[in-house]
Formats: C-alpha cells, sequence, structure tokens
C-alpha cells in the first residue's frame, strides 16, 4: 500500500512538468527540439504506415515520455487538426497528457531505480488483447524499459513482434544497448539525443518567461536536456541542493581523510541522494576534465567556472581523468546494490587533496 | 496500421530465406526422404530466421502436395492456412509468457488428441530458454517420444540456457549471421519492389548496422522509408547517428598529434551535428581496425576506396602495432559499456583522453586512480623528511601520541613518559582485569602526559572526562599505576579539544605515516 502511495506521489510531482511541456507549443506537437523524430512519426500516421513498436531511447529528461504520449495524442486525437497532429485540447488529449486515459496503458517499474517485473507485463498482455475501449488505438507505454526484470523483457517478445491489430507499443530506455538485443531488433528505434543549448535556453526564455542568465545556466547545467532544465527552473529547491554539493565537494577537497569520511557519511544514508550528489559531481570533474585538456567545448557547471579553471589549473591531465572514473565507478558501484557508504569512503579517498 | 516490413516480408518458402543454406537443405532432404523427426531445436542470433523456418516446416509436413520435395506448395488449403495464422493444428506457443509447470502439463494433456484439420500437430516453442526447470524437466517425456501426429519446434537465442536433456532428445539446427551481401541484396530486391527509392551506399550502411540479422535490417529500412522519400546516405547516417567519415578521421588524427583540446572539440561538433555517442566509438573502433588490418598487411579485408586507404596506410605508419592494439581496447571497452545515465557522451570522452594518456607515457597502462599521480608527489618529500632521524625530538615523547600541547620539560620527565607509554598497555590490561567500562573509558583517552607527579589525561569531550573522574574508575587507575610503576601519581583530566590529528613534528602532513596515526589510530613507535 505504501508503495502505491509512492508511486503516485511520484506521477502528481512529475503532473506539472507535463503541462509545461506541454505550454511549449509549437506545430512541433509542443516538444522542445527532436523535429527529426516528431516529423518522421507525424508524417507516419498521416501516409497510415504505422509501425506497430517503437522504443526511444536517450537520456533521462531529454523528453523521451513527453514524445510518445504525443504520439498517443496524434493517434487518438478526437479532432485532429489535420493528419498526424494532435489537438492538444480535446478530452481525449487532455486524458492522455495526464496519462488517464483508457486506452493508454503505462507500465512502470515502482519508483526510479526499481523493477518492473513481469506480472505487469502478463497483465498488460491481457489487456492488449482488448479492442480499444474508445480511441483508435490502445496504446501500452513502458517506461524506463532497461530497469525491467529479464523475464519481463523475455515475456514480451511475442507480444512485441506481432500484436493484436490497433495496438501500438511505446517503449523507453536510457540506450538500446540496456535491454536485450531481441526486443530492440523488433522496434523501431528513435534515438533522442541531448538538444543544442542555445534551444533548451530559448525554449525556456519563450514559454517559461526565464531570465536569460537564469535559462543559459539551466540550458548548461542540464546539459541540453529540456525536461530537466524545466525541473531545475520549476524547482528552484533542486538548484539550490545542486549548489550545496558543488561547495561541499570544494570544501571537502580541504579536508583531512577523517573530516572527509564523517562528511559522506550522512550522504549515504540514502541511496537515491548519493546517486544525484554523485551525477553533480560528475559533471563538475568532467568540466575540469575538459578544461585541462584545452578544449573549448561548452562546460556543465556554468556558474562555477571560475573554480573549475582554478582546479584545472592545479591538476593535471590524467588526474583529471582519474577522478572522473572513479566518480563515474561510484556511480556505477551504487547501481549494483554495493554498500553505499563504502562506496562513498573509497571514493573521497580518491579525491585530491588541494 | 500498415503492416510492419518485416512481417509482411516474412519468407513463404524455401527459397525465399537467405543465408541459413544449410539448415534449410538439411530440412528439406529430410522432408523429401519422409524423415521427419519429431523434434527439433532452432538456435541462433536474433533475425536470421528461426521463427521463419519453424512456420515452413509446420506448412510443409501439412501440405497436400503429392510430390514431396515441392512442400510447401503455398496453394493448397493447410498451407494458406497457414499463412493467415488460422491453421488450428499449429499451435506456436510463447514460452517466455507460459513458463511455469502448469502451462507444459496443460500442453501435455492436450497433445494426445489427434490433429483437427492437418496430418501433424506442430508445436512451436518460441523463445524457448525461459521455460522454468521444472517446465523444461515437465516436457522431457514428451520431447523424447510424442505421439507419432506431433512435432515439436523449440527456437531460442539463448542456446546455453537449454538443459542437456533437453539438447540431446532434439535434432539442432544452428542459425548463422546473415553475411553483408546477401542482406544488401534482400534489401535492394525489397526495396524495388516496394517502390522504395534508395542509394546502394544507404543500404549498405543498413546492412553494415543489423550485424547480420535480417530483421533489423529491414525494420532500419522501413523506418528511412516511411517518409516516403529517397533513402540517402545523409538520412541513413542522421537517423542511425552515424557520423561522416570525416569526423572520425579528425578524431584519429588528433590522437596520433596527441592533441587533446582539439580532438574534444572534434567529437563534440560530431556529437552537435547528430551523431550518436556509442555510434561514433563504434566507428572510430571499427576505423582502427582496419589500421590494424593494414599495418599487419591484410589489405584484402579492408573494403574502402583507394583515398581511405591511402590514409589508412598513412595512419598505420604513424602508429605502432601495440599502440593500435591499446587504443582498440579502450574505445571498444567505452562503446561496450552499458551506462550512459548522465552525459551520453562522457564514456567517449573519457576514452579519448584515456587513450591519449596512454599514447603519451607509452610504456605504462593507463593511471585508473588520482591517487597514482596525487599522493606519489606527496609521498616523496615524505621519505626524505623522515630518513634522517629527528633529533630533536629522539629524546621528547616521541613513542607518545601526544601532541604539540606537550614540549619537553626535562630529560626525567621525558624518561618517565617514555616509560609510561611503554606500560601503559600492562596498565590497562590490569584496568579491564577488574572492569570492562573503566577500560573502556581510560582507552579513550587521547593523550597522558607524565610531569612530576602529575598524571594528565586528554579526553576528547566532557562526557568521557566525567566517566573518567568517577572516584570508582580513579581508585582503579590509581592501583594499576601503582602496581606497574611503583609510584603513587596525581591524576588530571582534561578536556581536549585541539585537533586530535595533528601529527608529531618530523612527520608529513599528507604521507603515509600520518595517516595511519590520524585515521587508523596508529601509535608512533619508531620511523625507519
Amino acid at each position: 500500500m505504501r508503495e502505491i502511495t509512492k508511486s503516485s506521489t511520484i506521477i502528481a510531482r512529475r503532473l506539472p512538468i507535463l503541462r509545461v511541456c506541454a505550454k511549449i507549443v509549437g506545430m512541433n506537437w509542443g516538444v522542445i527540439g527532436h523535429e527529426w523524430a516528431v516529423q518522421l512519426l507525424s508524417e507516419q500516421i498521416a501516409q497510415k504506415r504505422l509501425r506497430h513498436a517503437y522504443l526511444i531511447t536517450g537520456p533521462r529528461g531529454v523528453g523521451r515520455r513527453t514524445l510518445a504520449l504525443r504520439l498517443t495524442q496524434a493517434l487518438n486525437c478526437l479532432a485532429p487538426p489535420e493528419p498526424g497532429q494532435p489537438c492538444r485540447a480535446c478530452r481525449a488529449c487532455l486524458q492522455i497528457e495526464r496519462m488517464q486515459y483508457p486506452d493508454l496503458l503505462v507500465v512502470q517499474a515502482e519508483q526510479e531505480g526499481g523493477t518492473l517485473k513481469v506480472d505487469q507485463v502478463r497483465e498488460m498482455q491481457r489487456s492488449l488483447s482488448l479492442h480499444p475501449y474508445e480511441g483508435r488505438y490502445r496504446v501500452a507505454l513502458l517506461l524506463r524499459f532497461e530497469e525491467a526484470h529479464p523475464s519481463a523483457m523475455n515475456a514480451l517478445l511475442k507480444t512485441l513482434e506481432e500484436p493484436a491489430s490497433q495496438v501500438v507499443l511505446l517503449l523507453t530506455a536510457e540506450s538500446a544497448e540496456r535491454l536485450l538485443p531481441t526486443i530492440v531488433s523488433r522496434c523501431e528505434t528513435l534515438r533522442l539525443r541531448p538538444l543544442p543549448l542555445e534551444q533548451v535556453s530559448r525554449g525556456l526564455q519563450e514559454e517559461w518567461g526565464a531570465p536569460e542568465d537564469q535559462a543559459h545556466l539551466l540550458a548548461h547545467i542540464s546539459g541540453g536536456r529540456p525536461g530537466l532544465a524545466l525541473q531545475l527552473h520549476l524547482e528552484p529547491e533542486r538548484l539550490q541542493q545542486r549548489q550545496a554539493w558543488l561547495t561541499d565537494l570544494l570544501r571537502l577537497l580541504t579536508f583531512s581523510r577523517k573530516e572527509r569520511f564523517d562528511y559522506i557519511e550522512p550522504l549515504t544514508k540514502e541511496r537515491s541522494v548519493l546517486r544525484s550528489a554523485l551525477n553533480v559531481w560528475l559533471s563538475f570533474w568532467r568540466d575540469i576534465l575538459i578544461k585541462t585538456c584545452g578544449a573549448v567545448a561548452p562546460i556543465t557547471n556554468l556558474d562555477y567556472q571560475q573554480e573549475i579553471e582554478q582546479l584545472a589549473a592545479r591538476l593535471d591531465r590524467s588526474a583529471a581523468l582519474g577522478v572522473v572514473s572513479a566518480v563515474e565507478n561510484a556511480l556505477s558501484l551504487v547501481d549494483q546494490n554495493v554498500n553505499p557508504r563504502l562506496v562513498g569512503e573509497v571514493l573521497t579517498l580518491d579525491l585530491p587533496k588541494i | 496500421m500498415s503492416q510492419a516490413l518485416y512481417r509482411k516480408w516474412r519468407p513463404q518458402t524455401w527459397e525465399a530465406v537467405i543465408g541459413q543454406p544449410h539448415v534449410i537443405s538439411t530440412l528439406r532432404n529430410a522432408l523429401a526422404a519422409g524423415r521427419v523427426a519429431h523434434a527439433y531445436l532452432f538456435a541462433g542470433p536474433r533475425g536470421t530466421g528461426k521463427t521463419t523456418t519453424a512456420r515452413l516446416l509446420a506448412k510443409a509436413v501439412n501440405c497436400l502436395e503429392e510430390d514431396l520435395s515441392n512442400r510447401p506448395c503455398g496453394k493448397c488449403e493447410p498451407c494458406l492456412a497457414v499463412s493467415q495464422g488460422r491453421f488450428l493444428d499449429l499451435i506456436e506457443i510463447d514460452a517466455a509468457s507460459n513458463t511455469s509447470v502448469d502451462d507444459v502439463r496443460d500442453l501435455r494433456d492436450k497433445i494426445n488428441f489427434a490433429p483437427n484439420q492437418g496430418r501433424y500437430k506442430v508445436y512451436i516453442i518460441d523463445e524457448v530458454h525461459m521455460l522454468s526447470t521444472a517446465a523444461f524437466n515437465a516436457l522431457l517425456k514428451t520431447l523424447e517420444e510424442p505421439p507419432p501426429h506431433a512435432i515439436f519446434i523449440l527456437a531460442t537465442t539463448e542456446v546455453h540456457k537449454i538443459p542437456a536433456t533437453v539438447l540431446s532428445r532434439c535434432q539442432r539446427h544452428e542459425f548463422r549471421r546473415i553475411p553483408l551481401q546477401e542482406i544488401v541484396a534482400q534489401l535492394t530486391q525489397m526495396s524495388t519492389e516496394e517502390g522504395i527509392q534508395a542509394e546502394p551506399e544507404a543500404l549498405t550502411l543498413i546492412a553494415r548496422q543489423s550485424t547480420g540479422a535480417m530483421r533489423d535490417a529491414i525494420s532500419l529500412l522501413d523506418q528511412l522509408a516511411s517518409t516516403g522519400k529517397k533513402i540517402t546516405l545523409e538520412m541513413a547516417q542522421n537517423v542511425l547517428g552515424a557520423a561522416a567519415s570525416q569526423s572520425v578521421l579528425a578524431v584519429v588524427e588528433a590522437l596520433i598529434a596527441r592533441q587533446a583540446g582539439p580532438g574534444l572539440d572534434r567529437i563534440h561538433e560530431a556529437l552537435d551535428g547528430g551523431s550518436d555517442a556509442r555510434q561514433l566509438t563504434r566507428q572510430i573502433v571499427d576505423y582502427l581496425r582496419d589500421v590494424l588490418l593494414i599495418k599487419l598487411g591484410d589489405v584484402k579485408q579492408v573494403d574502402g576506396t583507394a583515398e581511405v586507404k591511402a590514409l589508412m596506410e598513412q595512419h598505420a605508419r604513424q602508429l605502432s602495432a601495440s599502440e593500435l592494439l591499446r587504443l582498440i581496447r579502450i574505445f571498444n571497452y567505452s562503446a561496450g559499456e552499458a551506462r550512459n545515465a548522465w552525459q551520453p557522451s562522457l564514456p567517449l570522452e573519457l576514452a579519448f583522453v584515456e587513450a591519449l594518456e596512454s599514447l603519451t607515457n607509452a610504456a605504462e597502462s593507463v593511471p585508473t586512480g588520482p591517487t597514482s599521480s596525487g599522493q606519489n608527489l606527496s609521498r616523496a618529500p615524505t621519505k626524505t623528511a623522515i630518513s634522517p632521524p629527528p633529533k630533536a625530538q629522539a629524546t621528547p615523547p616521541a613513542s607518545e601520541t601526544s601532541d604539540e600541547t606537550a614540549p619537553a620539560s626535562g630529560s626525567a620527565d621525558a624518561q618517565a613518559n617514555k616509560r609510561l607509554a611503554e606500560a601503559w598497555p600492562q596498565i590497562l590490561h590490569l584496568v579491564r582485569q577488574q572492569s570492562q567500562p573503566a577500560y573502556a573509558t581510560l582507552n579513550s583517552s587521547t593523550s597522558r602526559l607524565l610531569s612530576g607527579d602529575h598524571l594528565t589525561l586528554s579526553f576528547a569531550s566532557n562526557l568521557l572526562k566525567g566517566k573518567m573522574e568517577r572516584p570508582e574508575n580513579l581508585s582503579l587507575l590509581q592501583n594499576a599505576l601503582k602496581q606497574v610503576l611503583g609510584r603513587e601519581l596525581m591524576i588530571r583530566c582534561v578536556v581536549d579539544t585541539t585537533r586530535r590529528d595533528s601529527v608529531p613534528q618530523g612527520v608529513d602532513e599528507d604521507g603515509m605515516v600520518a595517516a595511519a596515526l590520524r585515521d587508523l589510530g596508529g601509535e608512533l613507535v619508531d620511523i625507519n
């Protein structure tokens, strides 16, 4: 029971973001960027050459789910302005936007980092064998499918290859490589890539009234992922938390080993917190690596440019490379269910002392 | 909804199955001779024709055509029924969804009924590797001796998960990856028949991308064709995230010239231009592999234009074989890495810098942690500072963890302190025999200093100090001191708030010794 409430609060928390994305409209289905994907899909719908299974891959916050929902809307819109375009105002469109449409089945792990279970897939299969309730298509949306248990992936194979007519399966995943190759080869893959920073920044300014500096900064921090930038814009406390972690990191470098251990311990109480902190630190060290190499590529943490340049001047390339690999390694260990405190402590030992 | 091309183009005759002549000819000969086995196992990578062949076999054994070698004819009633998916005696089971032993028992109960329409009941068990162990075992007897009217066809991509007892009861056929040329030929034929216009180079790229799996190739063709325009190489590269070959060349040249900054910038340009990071990594691996082949004198295996080959030869001269090997390993590892959570480009960037590092310090392997560079530097001065015996500290309490608050007042006190330090474990032991709590409290004292008849014990907190000052604890300690040192001592407890982790003079702040003292609670005995 607790888990159910938990997952519903997650959905509730993400809802405003969804609506936000919806406001950034154009003829582009209201998706920031990914014009090629939208064009491809809308032409397929217009020409009735739609496929039965799509796999949308890309890093988190890049717009995978938004694209999938828009596709569902385009399929089931009651009054499409033209073929392949959703009106985004009719009842069906609004219900889909909130993921409450009767012909839209959303299947996902209970929480991020959880596991999508084989029973969920089987239940979905039963439901997919029914005729659409009111729309033209019955759409199954399988989110973060890389979290699916191997048996769940296998259970989907036959359905994915030859589903009933009027069924469209939409899968989202971080990368195709994390799924079974047999899954990938049954889908049409749309690889969403991070957008040019300028585009994200413009989107934030025009649709969200973010001040130019702020939009610029958020675009950099999000690394070209509009969903993440928007989330940071709407929830400033996340931005503050990020700053706190970066400041801590700078302080941490001057600490002795004991102080480092003392600092890292509370951070490792919650796996997800540690993961987020490590991600922030990873981006910071990557910036340093880029600077030590003397590249002009854009850095992520624009607001810490000065510190990054100072550190880059003091460290050599191999040291920077070492830290980036250490943080990366720590991140993957956290995901692999290694004792988080141990991971955190080992990582603090790998940080250079300034 | 139009049918996906890979479903529409599922082969309906033996001739249409490509790339598996060894399987097809065996099966056709068996059919022609009327020697069809009762259980088959089709194994092989995805998209190589396992399910297709299974359905063809089901069709063939039920076909009404007189000439055995012409089956399936594709015209008789059973053939048509199978093609349209309405043949009652073809039972296709999704073993990944029906994994349990009950599903197999259900199958076993029904298998004894005679076929409805055809001559044989054909059970196609797809994705059979997902059956549970119990389910496999429940199947064994049926699989060994099914009723004469039943044929089993098991299909799987992961043959290593099938128990040996099942393997030995089946006729096993291995499906191979389909060669590049055959895929290209098939794609060309399909695109002409479907009215899709496509550049030959684009088709070759698709075929290469699909790594021998026909379904992947057809899916890609389908995806590219869905816009209704001519499929160009550029469009294919865009959808696949494949970088133009110039980007790959630029990155490799930056590597050879040992230019970190420009190299990273080339990578970013390619990624901003729409390439996929992993794809670009794979392309770099492919290119380096070709260069290695040329280096080893195997020019025939490399395909490409004369100019490309000339460039490769030039690169082959600039890199040694071992360097090439190392580079390929580094990039290949990064291409196979599953993680790309935060920044998709990060693995490639890391691989690039790592590759540069491995080229620059060719003799050594790549450093894996910052400790190798960060701490070697600080360790070096440690040795020089310690190796001459610290003269000023030789007589004062060098054997004590006590800190700068303990200046040596006289040689008598120093001697006494030294004795105390030596005897301390013994004193602790005595106290421990009397009272465990007193021992624990005493053990938590951070430093002990003897001056005259006063013993000063430092504690890290008021709480500990208060505990020690309890009369019973003090008397215990006094007794122990008297027993060991043979003198009556006044005991004074203080709270020491100074940093505990400061280290004695002459010990490097960041060295190994300091770490042992501070973090591991070591005591200084002697430094060699």
